[in-house]
């Protein structure tokens, strides 16, 4: 059995009474493309938004290659190996492109402020080795031609995958995918899902939260689904289409999601 | 340090606690409702206070009061102190409102950053303090004694006089209605449903400009009427009253739990209270040193202070 | 307007393409005019640039001079980094009262002092944004306006350090090359300060196109992304923070020696808020837009006297103006997009 990158063990979170999480349990292994499905308000984005240390959850264990990472900073978190896009993009709009991916791959070397102001060599080193991952990264998503380009001028389906590339800065363990798909039509649909198998390609596990069942069927290895922040099933995207309880959860919502 | 003035004193400091505290609430709300509704600091509240101060003044000057006439009888003074408030809420709620149409509306509408409202705010709030500064020519302006402010009731060193009495009554008549206000009409409704949730209390028809349109008219209609009691405790007012006036305001919102109407009445009872007995201990000149501190280690310790949501995060 | 506006756009958009394709001797000749320009300033005696009230060589050190380098200062911190900062005079206020005391009642001279009134500034920048940066974007604004008030107030009730009186009698710098700091000519003060600008504008630009620079930005435009991007968001505040404290304290140590007597009275408020309107008129962000805001803030009052009567009045309408006209300032920051054809 092939190691696990993150695991989610035992999360319960309680937002003032509500219980947005119940007791979930998740993992994503080497090599693999996980999916996180269910309905609207199930607690998938809450599920990023714990194993990145933007909340803490009430009680239970986020692990990370091994080593837990709760209490510890979403920067810290980040630097450890989870890269995430955001549901409504959110990128540095006053930034180009390459900045953009660039800041994210920063944090991966250790210059400082008081070394970029002298121009030391390590933080030259450094600073052409972000420059150059940045470029890399967006030959790799076909951005090459943008990194010149504020981040905001970019047409939508660019500004997707930019925030891709800047994930993938941070040479994560995991690149955690909220609703890449939204607001794409099925041809950009199909191009993602082979941008995503090449991710996995180049060795980055992918955890993706997705409504478009058909993208998620297509490409996942496993399929996690959360209703009313309990996990109700896991399993392969056959046995998952088969699954009584989740065709019960979906019922009314499965039509307008394909 | 000298304990002894909080030793002797021990109840009439705590009586003034309470007087200011109560000048102090009417205040803060206005910091907590408009909060509630942008989550966003009105910088710009103090001068609406201290607009209401100015709008005491320039009444009192019609009626020709120089300070030495013997004091007015008491439904007299009840009459045009009412007058006051009156004159007071008007002009300060008429600020408030214009306040906001220009400097946050815009601003708003263009979705564009905190920032930018901030620095609209503030700006807006400079140039309120300086227009009145050239106005008043950087003078106090004081104002006459109305009334009879010896003490008509004493117990021990507790001295009970009519200006105390005058402002705890009347705010708290004030609370009285703010809560019917906010928990039992269409406009609270509305409120209420904007602090909580705006993007759902727009799906619901409620029309979001105008609700905060109201807000800022409360908050600034209290802020008036919490000038017109200050004009008769404090009887003096100049152009940068607000400020200092306004950072006590606002750390006790913020120690009651910004957002939050109860916590913004008790954090400003608590403030008072905490400002007359260090005072008492430190000096006066420090108080202010002191309610600063009270706002950082506040905002450290238990940000949502003692009633309030959780501010650093707003939601994601 | 909008035709003024479209013209001054594409000088600036024509000397970019001058400077892109400028060779690196060009730019040099270009740069050691433009300075040579600037430190002949106080040698030009023009009716047209003179100011009516006082002499046109002591408005360039103050407000001029002054002025740019704590807007270059507060820059980093509002500008790049987005984080408003009321209280900047406090820093101003801490060099000035650091060279004050220091060069009274120890044998140290200015030079000396210089560095210990920026790191009693920094440190300042510590023991304030270690706890308030960890606030979001409206309360550190106001606990920074607060700060900026208690220094005063704490200035005003030591005895130590003068009281409401201030302190008097504070040595000017002693001379150097030659050159002497008297009381009577402000021109050796300028040519300082203009000289420590330099250095302080060259070390600001090397940080803000390197790793600090984006991580500045990246906090500006999302301070949570940015750490979910792996920003250590709090230490990069924090030496925003810093940096711009120190420039603070260096310009309020320049300042006392030069007026050899400071009050606690001089730094107000309404200071903190001149700096920030020039910052906000000039262009957030932008170097050279917020010494154009600071030359043009602090020269028009000089040179038009209804102006200065009427200066905060001004300066707070102009803030209102600009964030509902102009949000971006005169001189927007603005990055040079470059088009590139696809290149498969």
């Amino acid at each position: 059995m092939s190691k696990k990158l993150l695991e989610v063990q035992d999360v319960l979170v309680n937002f003032g009474g509500v219980t947005a999480l119940n007791k979930v349990n998740l993992h994503v292994s080497e090599g693999e493309i996980a999916a996180l499905i269910g309905p609207n308000g199930a607690g998938k984005t809450t599920v990023f938004n714990i194993v990145t240390g933007y909340y803490t959850p009430t009680s239970g264990r986020v692990i990370v290659d091994g080593e837990s990472v709760l209490g510890l900073r979403p920067y810290q978190i980040a630097r450890k190996g989870l890269g995430r896009t955001f549901q409504n993009i959110r990128l540095f709009g006053d930034m180009t492109a390459a900045e953009n991916v660039a800041t994210a791959a920063d944090s991966l070397n250790k210059s400082g402020l008081v070394g970029s102001l002298f121009g030391g060599p390590r933080s030259r080193r450094d600073e052409a080795a972000s420059m150059e991952k940045a470029h890399e990264l967006l030959r790799f998503i076909g951005l090459d031609h943008r990194a010149l380009q504020m981040a905001k001028n970019l047409p939508y389906g660019d500004q997707r995958r930019l925030e891709i590339a800047r994930a993938l800065a941070l040479n994560p363990k995991v690149l955690l995918l909220d609703e890449p798909a939204a607001g794409f039509n099925p041809q950009e649909k199909i191009e993602l899902g082979e941008l995503i198998r090449k991710i996995r390609d180049r060795g980055f596990a992918v955890l993706l939260i997705e409504h478009d069942m058909s993208l998620v069927m297509d490409i996942s290895d496993r399929v996690s689904v959360l209703d009313f922040g309990q996990k109700i099933a896991e399993g392969t995207p056959v046995e998952i289409q088969k699954n009584q309880r989740v065709i019960d959860a979906y019922l009314g919502v499965a039509e307008d999601a394909s | 340090m000298d304990f002894s003035i909080l030793i002797s004193d021990f109840w009439s400091l705590g009586l003034d606690g309470l007087v200011v505290g109560a000048i102090y609430a009417l205040i803060s709300l206005g910091y907590t409702l408009v909060y509630g509704v942008l989550r966003l600091i009105n910088f710009a509240h103090s001068e609406i206070f201290m607009i209401g101060t100015m709008a005491v003044y320039f009444v009192v000057l019609q009626f020709g009061f120089t300070g030495y006439e013997d004091p007015l009888p008491l439904i007299k003074f009840i009459g045009i102190f009412l007058l006051f408030a009156t004159v007071a809420a008007i002009v300060s709620g008429g600020s408030a409102v214009l306040l906001e149409i220009v400097a946050y509306r815009r601003l708003r509408n263009m979705g564009a950053s905190r920032l930018s409202s901030l620095i609209s705010a503030i700006g807006a709030s400079f140039f309120l303090v300086e227009v009145f500064r050239k106005i008043s020519d950087s003078k106090n302006l004081d104002f006459p004694r109305l009334i009879n402010k010896d003490p008509f009731f004493t117990v021990g060193t507790l001295y009970l006089s009519a200006d105390k009495v005058l402002v705890l009554v009347g705010a708290t008549i004030i609370f009285l209605i703010l809560n019917r206000i906010i928990n039992h009409t269409k406009l609270g409704m509305g409120i209420r449903a904007v602090s909580q949730d705006e993007r759902t209390a727009i799906l619901m028809g409620v029309n979001v400009n105008r609700i905060i349109s109201y807000t800022f008219l409360l908050g600034g209609v209290l802020a008036g009427v919490g000038s017109a009691f200050y004009m008769v405790f404090y009887e003096t007012t100049k152009a940068n009253v607000g400020f200092l006036v306004g950072i006590s305001a606002f750390t006790a919102a913020v120690l009651g739990g910004i957002g939050n109407v109860r916590g913004a009445l008790v954090g400003s009872f608590a403030l008072g209270l905490i400002q007359q007995y260090t005072s008492a201990v430190l000096g006066y000149n420090w108080r202010d040193v002191v309610t600063f501190v009270i706002l950082v280690l506040v905002l450290l310790v238990k940000p949502t202070g003692l009633f309030g949501e959780a501010l650093q995060k707003a939601r994601v | 307007m909008a035709l003024m506006k479209a013209s001054a756009f594409n000088l600036r958009d024509k000397f970019g393409d001058w400077w892109d394709g400028a060779n690196s001797a060009q730019r040099t000749v270009f740069r050691i005019v433009l300075i040579g320009i600037f430190y002949a300033l106080p040698m030009l005696n023009n009716p047209i640039i003179d100011t009516p009230e006082t002499s046109f060589s002591s408005v360039l050190f103050y407000p001029l001079i002054m002025f740019s380098l704590m807007a270059v200062g507060l820059n980093v911190v509002v500008g790049k980094s987005g984080i408003l900062d009321l209280g900047y005079v406090a820093f101003f206020a801490i060099g000035a009262y650091t060279h004050a005391v220091l060069s009274i009642h120890t044998p140290l001279n200015f030079w000396e002092i210089l560095p210990f009134a920026m790191a009693f500034a920094m440190l300042a920048g510590v023991i304030l944004g270690l706890p308030a940066l960890r606030l979001r974007g409206d309360y550190l604004a106001i606990i920074t306006l607060g700060f900026g008030e208690i220094v005063r107030i704490v200035a005003v009730n030591t005895e130590a350090i003068g009281g409401a009186a201030g302190l008097t009698d504070i040595p000017g710098p002693t001379s150097i090359l030659g050159i002497e700091f008297t009381v009577m000519d402000p021109r050796p003060y300028y040519w300082l300060t203009l000289t420590l600008l330099l250095l302080v504008i060259w070390g600001v630009i090397r940080l803000s196109h390197r790793k600090p620079g984006r991580a500045w930005e990246a906090i500006r435009e999302d301070e949570d992304v940015a750490e979910f991007m792996g920003v250590a968001t709090l230490k990069y505040k924090l030496w925003a923070f810093i940096i711009g404290g120190a420039v603070g304290g260096l310009a309020g140590a320049i300042y006392a020696s030069q007026i050899r007597s400071i009050q606690p009275e001089l730094f107000t408020l309404n200071l903190s808020i001149m700096i920030l309107a020039c910052v906000v008129f000039g262009g957030m962000g932008n170097i050279w837009g917020v010494i154009l805001g600071a030359v043009i803030l602090g020269y028009a009052p000089e040179k038009l006297r209804f102006l200065s009567d009427y200066r905060i009045i001004f300066f707070g309408l102009l803030m209102v103006v600009m964030m509902n006209i102009r949000p971006n300032g005169l001189m927007p920051r603005k990055k040079r997009e470059h088009f590139q054809e696809k290149s498969k």
